[in-house]
C-alpha cells in the first residue's frame, strides 16, 4: 500500500521526522516513534519481516556499539544523575546511559524510516516524481537513471576483475602501498569503462531526440492525491503527537534540557 | 538509383572533423551524397573515423565532444546547423554497436516511452505505438521485461525499435551486429531488410564485414586510413575493381569476392596433437543459484590440441572454460591437470602452466605501462633482472609492441590491447591457454593477426582452447565441443559436425562460409 | 547551472556514484575492521573517522575532471541519490547528508572562483567537506553529547582523512584515469593533452 504513495511526498514525509528527531535526547520519544514506524511498516508496507530483518539487523549492531561509545564518552551536559558504576576509568551515570540509549534509538528510527522508503519505492518512479513534482531537470533525472542502469554490469565486471587478477597472480597484497595499488587495480578499469559507457549512453539518448528540455510529455503521469497527503500527515502527525505526549509526561529532553 | 530523386537526402560537402584540431583530421575533406530509399554500406579499417562521421551526420558531433569541423552537411537542402536541437535526430536515427550502453531506462516499455516523450507524443497514444513497434521487431508482449536481462540480439532489436518510433527518413547502423552471435546477427539483418522494404528508408550501414548485407546493399563507400573517402560505387565495381586498394587499407573483402577467405584453412593443419592427455574433466556438474549450468561433463584434452567450445549464449561455454582454468570450483566431480586434481595444485605453479585470456583485455591489465605489464609475472616469480629484460624485449618484438613500451595499456588500440593481453600470458610458455571469445567485435586485420599469433603458439606446442562464435575458426580446429542444455551434445572433428543438421539447428550454429558456399547461399 | 552541463557529464557523475557506491560498501567493512582493532584500546570512536574522507571522494574526482561550478556539490548529491536507488538501507536522509558534504567540498572551489584545481585546493576541499560534515553530525547523529576532548580529536582525524582520502587519493585516481585516455572529452583530459603537446614541442 505504501508503495503506491507518491515517492517525493514519501521522501519528504520520512525526512521531516528524521530531522526533528535530532533535537530530542530522551528515551521515550524515539522509542515510541520507533514502535510507531514498526507498526506502519508491517501493517501498511507489504514488507516481509525476514527481508526487513536482513537489512535491519546489521544496523542494530552498529547502533548498539554507538550507544556503548556514547555512554563511555558523554560530556558534562549529558552525564547528569548519579554514578551508577565505574568501569576502569569511566564513570557511568544514569544520564549517560539514557543519552546513549536515546541516540541508539534515534539511529534505529533513521534506519527504519529509510527502510520504509527504500523497500517500498520503485527507482524509476522516484526519479519521474522528482522530475514531475520537484521540478528536478530531466537532464539530471534521466542522467541518473542511465548511470544507475549499469549497476548489474559493474557487479559482473568486479567479479571478472577478481578472476583476472588471480590469473595474473596478484595475490593478497601487503602494506599500505600494496593496498592502494589494489584499490587502483579495481577502480581504474571500472571507472574507465564506466566513463566510456557514460559517453555512449549520453550520445544514444541524444540521438533519440532527448534535449534536456523540460517541455516533454509523460507516459507515467505522477500525481499527488488525497492518499498521499493522508500518508504524509500520518507519518509527520504521528511524530508530533508523540512529542506532545512526551512533553506532557515530562520525558521530553531537547539538547540536554528537560522541557 | 532512380531518376526522380534529383535532390539527395543528405549532401556532404568538403567535410572535415577532428576531436582536437584540423591539422590531421580524422575525417578529411569528404564529399558524397546519400539518396532516398538507398542502402549504402560504409567500410574502412578500425579507427578510420566511420563512427565519428555517423554522429556528424545527425548533428551531435562536433558539439558533443567539443571537436572542430569544416565544410557543410545539408539535409534535404537545409544546412544541418540550422536545425534546432533534437530536430535532426528525429530525421536520422542511429543504432549503435554496444548493446549495453544505448538505454537509460529499466524496462522495455519505459525505454520506448522515453523516446516518445522526447518527441512530445500524447501519452494516450503511447501504449499503442509501443505495441506496434514491438510487433514490427517481433517482441510484442515483452513490454515489462527488464532490458539488462535480454540477450544481445534482443537489446539491438529494442534499440532499433526505439529509433523507429522517431519515424526517421534515414537509418544509420553503426556496426549493429558486431557484438552478436552469428544467428542473432543474421536475424537482425533480416529485420533491417524487412523494415527497409516497409518504410522505404535510406539506410547507411557501417560494417567491417559486408558479407551478410550484400543482397540489400546498393552502394559501397570506403574510408581510408587518412580519413578520406577512397571509393564510392556499386558492390561489384568496388569489390572487383578496387580489390588491391581495399586490401592495402585493411578492409575485409566479402568472401564472395575474395580468394583469401579460406586463409584460416592453411593454418594449423600440419600441427598434430599428441596422445598425451593433459586435462581431464570427470563427471563434473556446476550449479549457480541452485540452477544447473553444467551437468555431468566428461572431457579429455590432449597436449597440442586446438579445441573450440561452441553453443548458443547461456549454454555454459564460459563457465566450462573457467572451471577448466581453475577459476571456479566444480559442484560435483573432478578436474585433473596432468593427473593431479586441480585443488591440489599450488596456485603459483598452476598459473605458470596455464593461461587465460579474457574477452575484454582491459580486465587483465594491472600496471601503468606495457613494459611493466609484461614483466609483472616474471618479477613476481623472482627471475633475474637480465632474464626479465630479455623476455620482455622478446615479447614486445613478437607481439609488435616495441613502439608502445611506455604507453598506458588502456590507451592502446583494440588490436594492440588484445596482443598485450596474450603476451602477458605467454611469458613463461604455458602448457595450455584458454581464450574467451578472442575475436568477438574485432576487425578483419586484428582477427588475422590474432590467428597468426595462435599459429605461432601452437608451433611451440601450446594447447589452445577457444570459446567462440566464429564458425570459420571452428572449421580449422582439431575438435569442436558443442554445449547445449547443460550437456555436451557433440565432441569431435568439426568436419563431421557440419553434417549433423539436427545438432546445428538446436544449438543455433551456422555453417562456416566454406560449406555454405558449397550448398549455395544462406543455408542454416 | 545544469544548462551548461552536457548530458554525458551528468551521466558521468551518476556512474561515479555507482562505482564508488560499490567501493563504499567495501570501505564500510574496512571501517568495521579498524573499529574492532581499535576497540581494545578504547579508541573505537576513531574507527570510521579514519576512513571518513572516502565519502567525499566523488565530489573531488568529479570537480577535478569536469572543472565547472556546482559540480562538487551536484556530484555528491547525485551519488547520494544513486545509492538510494541501489536499494541498500540508504533513505532520503542520505541525500541530505550528501548535500551537506557536497556543499562543504564545493566551498573550497567557490573560494578560488572555480579556477584553481591544484592539489592544495583539492586537499582544502576534502578538509572543508570534513569540517562541514562534522558540524552536521554534531546534530544529526547527536555527537554533541560527546566529551569535548573526544570531539576535537575525532574532528582532527576526520579532517586529515578528508585531506588524504578525498583530496590526495581523489586527485591520484583521476590522474591515473586521465592516463588511460578515456577523459579526452573532459576538462582534465584536455589539460593533459595540452601539456603533452607543449611538452613535445
Amino acid at each position: 500500500m505504501i508503495s503506491s504513495i507518491n515517492p517525493s511526498i514519501k521522501a519528504i514525509a520520512v525526512l521531516i521526522p528524521g530531522i526533528l528527531l535530532s533535537f530530542t535526547f530522551d528515551v521515550f520519544t524515539p522509542l515510541s516513534y520507533f514502535i510507531f514506524i514498526l507498526f506502519v511498516t508491517f501493517t501498511m508496507g507489504d514488507i516481509s519481516v525476514i527481508k526487513w530483518l536482513k537489512f535491519f539487523s546489521p544496523f542494530f549492531l552498529v547502533a548498539l556499539s554507538f550507544a556503548w561509545m556514547t555512554i563511555l564518552y558523554t560530556n558534562q551536559t549529558f552525564s547528569y544523575g548519579e554514578v551508577m558504576f565505574t568501569l576502569w576509568r569511566f564513570e557511568i551515570t544514569t544520564g549517560s546511559i539514557l543519552t546513549g540509549t536515546s541516540l541508539a534509538l534515534r539511529s534505529l528510527c533513521f534506519v527504519a524510516l529509510s527502510l520504509l522508503f527504500a523497500l517500498t519505492t520503485d527507482s524509476t518512479k522516484f526519479m519521474l516524481s522528482l522530475m514531475q513534482q520537484c521540478k528536478v531537470p530531466p537532464k539530471i533525472t534521466y542522467g541518473i537513471l542511465a548511470g544507475y542502469r549499469f549497476l548489474p554490469l559493474f557487479q559482473q565486471e568486479l567479479q571478472i576483475l577478481r578472476q583476472a587478477h588471480r590469473i595474473r597472480g596478484v595475490g593478497r597484497t601487503k602494506g599500505l602501498k600494496g593496498k592502494i595499488n589494489q584499490f587502483r587495480r579495481y577502480a581504474i578499469p571500472l571507472l574507465a569503462n564506466g566513463i566510456r559507457k557514460a559517453e555512449r549512453v549520453a550520445i544514444a539518448m541524444e540521438s533519440k531526440g532527448f534535449t534536456g528540455d523540460t517541455d516533454r510529455t509523460h507516459y507515467h503521469q505522477m500525481t499527488i492525491e488525497k492518499k498521499d497527503w493522508i500518508f504524509f500527515s500520518f507519518i509527520v502527525g504521528g511524530f508530533i503527537i508523540i512529542v506532545v505526549f512526551s512533553y506532557n509526561l515530562g520525558y521530553l529532553n531537547i539538547f540536554g534540557k528537560k522541557v | 538509383m532512380k531518376q526522380e530523386q534529383r535532390r539527395p537526402l543528405l549532401l556532404i560537402e568538403n567535410f572535415s572533423f577532428d576531436y582536437e584540431s584540423l591539422d590531421q583530421p580524422i575525417i578529411n575533406r569528404i564529399q558524397f551524397s546519400l539518396n532516398k530509399n538507398e542502402t549504402t554500406i560504409l567500410m574502412g579499417s578500425s579507427g578510420s573515423g566511420k563512427s565519428s562521421l555517423a554522429l556528424c551526420l545527425n548533428g551531435l558531433y562536433p558539439d558533443a565532444v567539443e571537436g572542430v569541423s569544416s565544410g557543410e552537411i545539408y539535409y534535404r537542402g537545409k544546412n544541418i546547423r540550422d536545425f534546432k536541437k533534437g530536430e535532426l535526430n528525429q530525421e536520422i536515427g542511429i543504432v549503435f554497436q554496444d548493446p549495453e550502453s544505448q538505454f537509460c531506462m529499466i524496462t522495455i516499455e519505459d525505454e520506448l516511452a522515453f523516446t516518445l516523450e522526447n518527441i512530445k507524443t500524447p501519452p494516450s497514444e503511447m501504449a499503442r505505438r509501443i505495441s506496434e513497434v514491438l510487433k514490427l521487431v517481433g517482441m510484442d508482449g515483452l513490454q515489462n521485461r527488464k532490458i539488462h536481462e535480454l540477450s544481445g540480439g534482443q537489446k539491438q532489436k529494442i534499440a532499433l525499435a526505439s529509433v523507429l518510433l522517431l519515424e526517421p527518413n534515414m537509418l544509420i547502423l553503426d556496426e549493429p551486429t558486431a557484438n552478436l552471435d552469428p544467428v542473432s546477427s543474421l536475424e537482425f539483418i533480416q529485420l533491417i531488410k524487412c523494415v527497409q522494404e516497409k518504410h522505404q528508408l535510406a539506410v547507411l550501414i557501417i560494417e567491417h564485414q559486408a558479407d551478410d548485407w550484400l543482397d540489400i546493399v546498393d552502394r559501397v563507400l570506403v574510408m581510408g586510413r587518412s580519413g578520406e573517402l577512397i571509393a564510392d560505387g556499386n558492390v561489384n565495381s568496388i569489390f572487383m575493381e578496387k580489390k588491391t586498394l581495399l586490401e592495402q587499407e585493411g578492409v575485409f573483402l566479402p568472401k564472395r569476392f575474395s580468394n583469401t577467405a579460406d586463409s584460416f584453412r592453411n593454418f594449423n593443419h600440419r600441427i598434430l596433437p599428441s596422445e598425451d592427455v593433459i586435462l581431464t574433466v570427470k563427471d563434473m556438474s556446476f550449479y549457480r543459484k541452485k540452477q544447473i549450468i553444467l551437468n555431468e561433463i566428461n572431457l579429455n584434452i590432449r597436449s597440442g590440441e586446438f579445441i573450440a567450445i561452441i553453443g548458443e549464449n547461456g549454454a555454459g561455454k564460459s563457465t566450462l572454460l573457467q572451471l577448466m582454468a581453475g577459476l571456479l570450483t566444480p559442484f560435483k566431480g573432478n578436474i585433473y591437470f596432468f593427473d593431479k586434481p586441480m585443488e591440489h595444485w599450488d596456485q603459483k605453479e598452476l598459473r605458470k602452466r596455464m593461461g587465460y585470456v579474457f574477452q575484454n583485455p582491459e580486465h587483465q591489465f594491472i600496471t601503468d605501462t606495457v613494459l611493466e605489464e609484461l614483466t609483472f609475472g616474471l618479477k613476481l616469480n623472482g627471475y633475474s633482472e637480465k632474464k626479465i629484460n630479455s623476455t620482455a624485449t622478446k615479447l614486445m618484438r613478437e607481439f609488435h609492441l616495441e613502439k608502445h613500451r611506455f604507453s598506458n595499456p588502456f590507451s592502446l588500440s583494440g588490436g594492440q590491447k588484445r596482443r598485450l593481453s596474450v603476451a602477458t600470458m605467454v611469458d613463461e610458455t604455458p602448457d595450455i591457454l584458454f581464450f574467451d571469445e578472442p575475436t568477438f567485435g574485432q576487425d578483419a586485420r586484428t582477427t588475422r593477426e590474432f590467428m597468426n599469433m595462435i599459429e605461432r603458439l601452437r608451433e611451440s606446442g601450446t594447447t589452445i582452447v577457444f570459446v567462440t562464435h566464429d564458425m570459420d575458426i571452428v572449421d580449422i580446429t582439431n575438435r569442436a565441443i558443442v554445449l547445449h542444455k547443460q550437456n555436451i551434445v557433440y565432441n569431435g572433428e568439426p568436419e563431421k559436425l557440419w553434417q549433423q543438421e539436427k545438432i546445428l539447428k538446436k544449438a543455433r550454429l551456422r555453417l562456416p562460409y566454406r560449406i555454405r558456399n558449397n550448398h549455395e547461399e544462406g543455408a542454416v | 547551472m545544469t544548462n551548461q552541463w552536457k548530458l554525458k557529464e551528468i551521466v558521468l557523475m551518476s556512474i561515479l556514484g555507482v562505482v564508488f557506491g560499490i567501493i563504499y560498501l567495501a570501505f564500510f567493512l574496512v571501517g568495521q575492521v579498524i573499529q574492532n582493532i581499535l576497540a581494545p584500546f578504547g579508541l573505537a570512536p576513531f574507527g570510521y573517522e579514519i576512513i571518513f574522507g572516502i565519502w567525499f571522494i566523488v565530489s573531488i574526482v568529479a570537480a577535478y575532471i569536469l572543472r565547472k561550478p556546482g559540480v562538487a556539490f551536484t556530484a555528491e548529491v547525485i551519488a547520494g541519490i544513486t545509492e538510494v536507488l541501489l536499494g541498500t538501507t540508504a533513505g532520503p536522509g542520505l541525500i541530505l547528508s550528501a548535500a551537506v558534504q557536497g556543499a562543504g567540498a564545493e566551498l573550497a572551489f567557490a573560494l578560488t572562483k572555480w579556477k584553481d584545481y591544484r592539489l592544495r585546493v583539492l586537499i582544502f576541499s576534502g578538509m572543508s567537506a570534513a569540517l562541514i560534515s562534522f558540524v552536521w553530525h554534531l546534530f544529526y547523529a547527536g555527537n554533541i553529547t560527546l566529551t569535548p576532548w573526544l570531539l576535537v580529536a575525532t574532528l582532527v582525524v576526520r579532517v586529515i582523512s578528508g585531506a588524504l582520502l578525498a583530496g590526495v587519493l581523489g586527485k591520484w585516481i583521476s590522474d591515473q584515469l586521465a592516463k588511460t585516455d578515456v577523459l579526452r572529452g573532459y576538462a582534465l583530459g584536455k589539460e593533459l593533452q595540452k601539456r603533452r603537446e607543449t611538452g613535445a614541442a
